[in-house]
């Protein structure tokens, strides 16, 4: 019994970090109708460059937190042009090229990250790890908690923005109708630009956190790409609200295939779950989907 | 008194074009064998895997214009299966090369059937993640060894392999010319890339077009994966299963130029080549990735039609287009 | 009545596009629907035709239910439809497009050219049939896409907002070709903004607003429609005839 709710709670923790990764996934294709095959080299770059300040300026790794945000939100400025050109050629599938680049990207950033470490596994540690409160029957470990805390304040700071700031209401526009938006004043190219390196800084200091948590290798970023994509196919594309759900029903479902069957079928057991979810429900659970 | 310009079939003088270039080509690979040594005997036969296997992906990827990342997966998927049926059936090599085929069409098309009801970008989504999972399952199953691998029964003979890739290849770039591009079939896959909403409602039941185009595009891995099985004689899950082989695929069929008939073989040439110029002058390692992803990207960017796209103004190389330039010439 | 719409409704989260809708048409007529940009004609056509799935109702062809229905399915039964913004199949030619749309009345390729040409004769298209679609004007692709839903052989044909884009000596010419296609075999539901042209085509005109049914009548009778003179027409229009 008590094993059932440490698995309930394990789950939620690890959907709370799955939601930072799910929400910049989906809000990348539902504002710039890109599908960001990097999204797990984002992670990997990011648990990296949290390992990298460490190893050189000492300290706990999340302190670096703001630091790695405006890196990777830096990045993710440079990078977005690229995409954009990709996206905008005439006569192509927009669609198409996006994919093809973004994957291209993912590409070049494990090839560098394996011709740099290698296969070596790494890892870092906070004040934070090997913690934990205990509540009742439960142990909750202290970083997996603020893990989860920070994936709700991510959620929460997000669904602000783009619901309660002048800002976020023009990349809700935008995300909608492009052209009228055009029309109205928006820089449209300006909001994408914005709205992917928010997702790239929010997701580089995500990594981090993972880092933290989990180990870090140069291949780690197809573990976690995996989520963000059964989350968008759950919660159906661009349907930001249904992330949070979706993220913490694949944390539950990750963490009970663990615990009871054994963590090598967690990657089978979810994707059996997308496929009958796909068979039955083509738009996402909740219907919302793109 | 218009000239029905359909009833006049395509006219003799671009067959000859297309077809004499074509036949030279096959001579010389038929008797290179003979002239060359092992060492590069291997290497054509290697090229000639790749050029099949980046055209199986242009058939689902480049004419349908659904992207597959998880295509590696069918390859992998047949090696084992010809494994397995060597090994542990007690089977012969040719019987595993069928069941090889087969399995892994019939496994696309389960995998199509609801991916294939979506837009292009779930279905790349979906095909990714079936690829990471096959490689998975591979490591914890006990009749493909797990992570230790498979160990064929061993056959040394690099004439043998060599022609029968030619084979399978040449079946693979015959079979796309005569259902893609010259078949009813052809069309409906082009009207689907081109705008499926608008094929849809004409007719065209797409989705089915679809799992067939993606059932055809597997069955060839599918059997390279068996050949390669038996030629290299010893597999495991990152050999044949592991990213780069998807990776290889798309960059190659991209790089030739997708959609093309011969795009996906001069983009296997080209990338093989580099790969190994890359190897001499930096040894091997992993770097070689990066330049793949980089090599995509520029694609991409700055020539999307591919390098034969850049050729394009030949003539040479869509045949309907030449056929109709052709027509326009004698004035019907 | 070769079809029916029996209390359509469609709505889109909280949107309503199309509002308890229920119409009649009788074959072998020109019908037309009209209304403000937004008022949901382009989508009954997509209700109709099975590109969005029906939030409740149904839609009867030929008394036959076809709600639910995949659109391929439902172009076999023979109805046509054509796109406000072209679609065509721009890598193939303007012949090739129309071909693809035949494949469903003959298996044979050679049968499949010769239906395409006939058509694009009629349409007058033929002089560009073996012209990649890439290299045609607005008018010719406008043309084409009416060739290629006349190449399932339907019996009956949306056409949604055809005029679109087109200068007033294209338009007639328009008016002419549709007019042509009338043999009594043919039922044609017209979705236009151009009035004159509306009124020259149709026996009888809906009028839809917000997804609702404002009127349906013949054109005399619609134009002379208070509510539709007030909300629609303008003052100007109606002050001019």
């Amino acid at each position: 019994m008590e094993l059932f709710f440490q698995t309930i709670i394990d789950g939620l923790l690890i959907g709370g970090l799955i939601i930072i990764v799910g929400i910049g996934f989906s809000l990348c294709f539902g504002v710039m109708h890109i599908v960001d095959f990097a999204v797990g080299e984002w992670v990997m770059l990011g648990a990296y460059a949290g390992y990298l300040m460490v190893r050189y300026f000492g300290h706990d790794p999340m302190i670096y937190l703001p630091v790695i945000f405006l890196i990777f939100f830096v990045l993710g400025w440079l990078v977005y042009p690229l995409i954009f050109r990709a996206v905008s050629g005439k006569g192509h599938n927009p669609v198409i090229m996006g994919l093809v680049f973004t994957f291209g990207l993912s590409i070049i950033a494990k090839g560098g990250a394996l011709s740099v470490w290698g296969y070596h596994i790494q890892s870092i540690t906070t004040w934070l790890s090997g913690k934990s409160l205990s509540i009742g029957l439960v142990t909750v470990p202290a970083l997996r908690f603020s893990g989860f805390l920070f994936g709700l304040l991510v959620t929460l700071l997000f669904m602000a923005f783009l619901y309660k700031t002048k800002f976020g209401i023009i990349i809700r526009a935008t995300a909608q109708d492009r052209d009228t938006a055009n029309l109205l004043g928006a820089d449209v190219r300006k909001v994408g630009a914005f709205v992917y390196s928010l997702y790239a800084g929010v997701t580089g200091m995500s990594g981090v956190l993972i880092g933290a948590l989990f180990s870090i290798h140069a291949a780690m970023g197809a573990k976690y790409a995996t989520l963000a994509f059964f989350v968008v196919v759950l919660a159906g594309m661009g349907y930001v609200p249904g992330v949070l759900v979706a993220a913490l029903v694949l944390g539950l479902l990750q963490s009970f295939v663990t615990v009871y069957i054994g963590g090598r079928y967690t990657l089978a057991a979810l994707f059996l779950v997308m496929y009958g979810v796909l068979l039955i429900t083509p738009k996402g659970i909740l219907k919302r989907g793109i | 008194m218009e000239v029905q310009a359909g009833n006049i079939e395509a006219p003799s003088l671009s067959l000859a074009r297309r077809f004499v270039p074509l036949g030279l080509l096959l001579l010389i690979a038929l008797i290179y064998p003979w002239l060359a040594v092992p060492l590069w005997i291997r290497f054509a036969t290697e090229i000639l895997m790749w050029a099949g296997l980046a055209q199986s992906w242009n058939i689902i990827g480049g004419y349908t214009g659904y992207l597959d990342f998880g295509h590696g997966a069918f390859f992998g998927v047949g090696a084992y299966i010809t494994g397995i049926v060597m090994l542990q059936i007690g089977w012969p090599f040719w019987i595993g090369l069928l069941f090889s085929g087969v399995l892994a069409s019939l496994l696309a098309m389960m995998i199509g059937y609801p991916t294939l009801r979506l837009r292009g970008a779930y279905f790349a989504i979906a095909t990714w993640a079936f690829g990471e999972m096959v490689r998975q399952i591979a490591t914890i199953l006990n009749v493909t060894g797990g992570a230790d691998g498979m160990q064929l029964p061993s056959l040394l003979n690099d004439l043998f392999f060599y022609y029968i890739m030619l084979l399978v290849t040449a079946l693979t770039y015959l079979t796309t010319y005569l259902l893609l591009d010259r078949a009813r079939f052809g069309y409906k896959v082009l009207a689907i890339r081109e705008h499926e909403e608008a094929a849809e409602m004409v007719g065209v039941n797409t989705v089915w077009i679809k799992i067939q185009a993606f059932g055809l595009s597997a069955f060839f891995p599918g059997i390279f994966g068996g050949i390669f099985a038996y030629w290299i004689t010893y597999i495991h899950p990152d050999s044949v299963l592991g990213a780069q082989l998807t990776d290889f695929m798309v960059v190659m069929a991209f790089l030739g130029g997708i959609g093309s008939l011969w795009g996906p073989f001069l983009g296997a040439i080209v990338v093989q080549l580099v790969q190994r110029i890359l190897w001499l002058v930096w040894g091997e390692g992993t770097f070689y990735l990066v330049i793949i992803g980089v090599a995509i990207c520029a694609v991409v960017l700055f020539i999307p039609n591919g390098l034969i796209g850049l050729l394009e103004g030949t003539g040479l190389f869509s045949p309907r287009e030449s056929v109709n330039q052709l027509k326009k010439k004698i004035k019907w | 009545m070769i079809l029916q719409s029996h209390d359509l409704v469609k709505s889109f989260g909280g949107v309503t596009a199309i509002n308890h809708l229920s119409l009649e048409v009788e074959k072998g007529t020109v019908f037309g629907i009209i209304g403000p940009n937004g008022s949901g004609k382009t989508t009954f056509f997509n209700l109709v035709t099975g590109m969005y799935p029906v939030t409740s109702g149904k839609v009867t062809f030929n008394d036959r239910n076809i709600t639910g229905l995949r659109p391929h399915q439902i172009a076999q039964l023979g109805i046509g439809r054509t796109f406000q913004i072209p679609a065509p199949f721009t890598k193939m030619t303007v012949l090739e497009n129309v071909m693809v749309s035949t494949f469903i009345r003959t298996s044979s390729l050679r049968e499949s050219r010769k239906m395409a040409w006939e058509i694009l004769e009629r349409v007058r298209l033929d002089e560009k049939g073996n012209t990649l679609v890439a290299n045609v004007t607005l008018e010719d692709r406008k043309r084409l896409e009416l060739a290629r839903s006349l190449g399932t052989c339907p019996t009956l044909l949306l056409l949604d907002e055809v005029m679109a884009g087109l200068t007033p000596s294209e338009v007639k010419g328009a008016i002419e070709l549709i007019r042509s296609l009338r043999t009594g075999e043919l039922t044609i539901i017209v979705v236009e903004h151009i009035m004159d042209v509306i009124l020259s085509l149709c026996d009888r005109i809906l009028v839809l607003d917000y997804g609702e049914k404002i009127t349906e009548d013949v054109p005399d009778k619609v134009v002379n429609n208070p509510d539709v003179i007030k909300a629609y027409l303008g003052e100007r229009y109606s002050a001019r005839h």
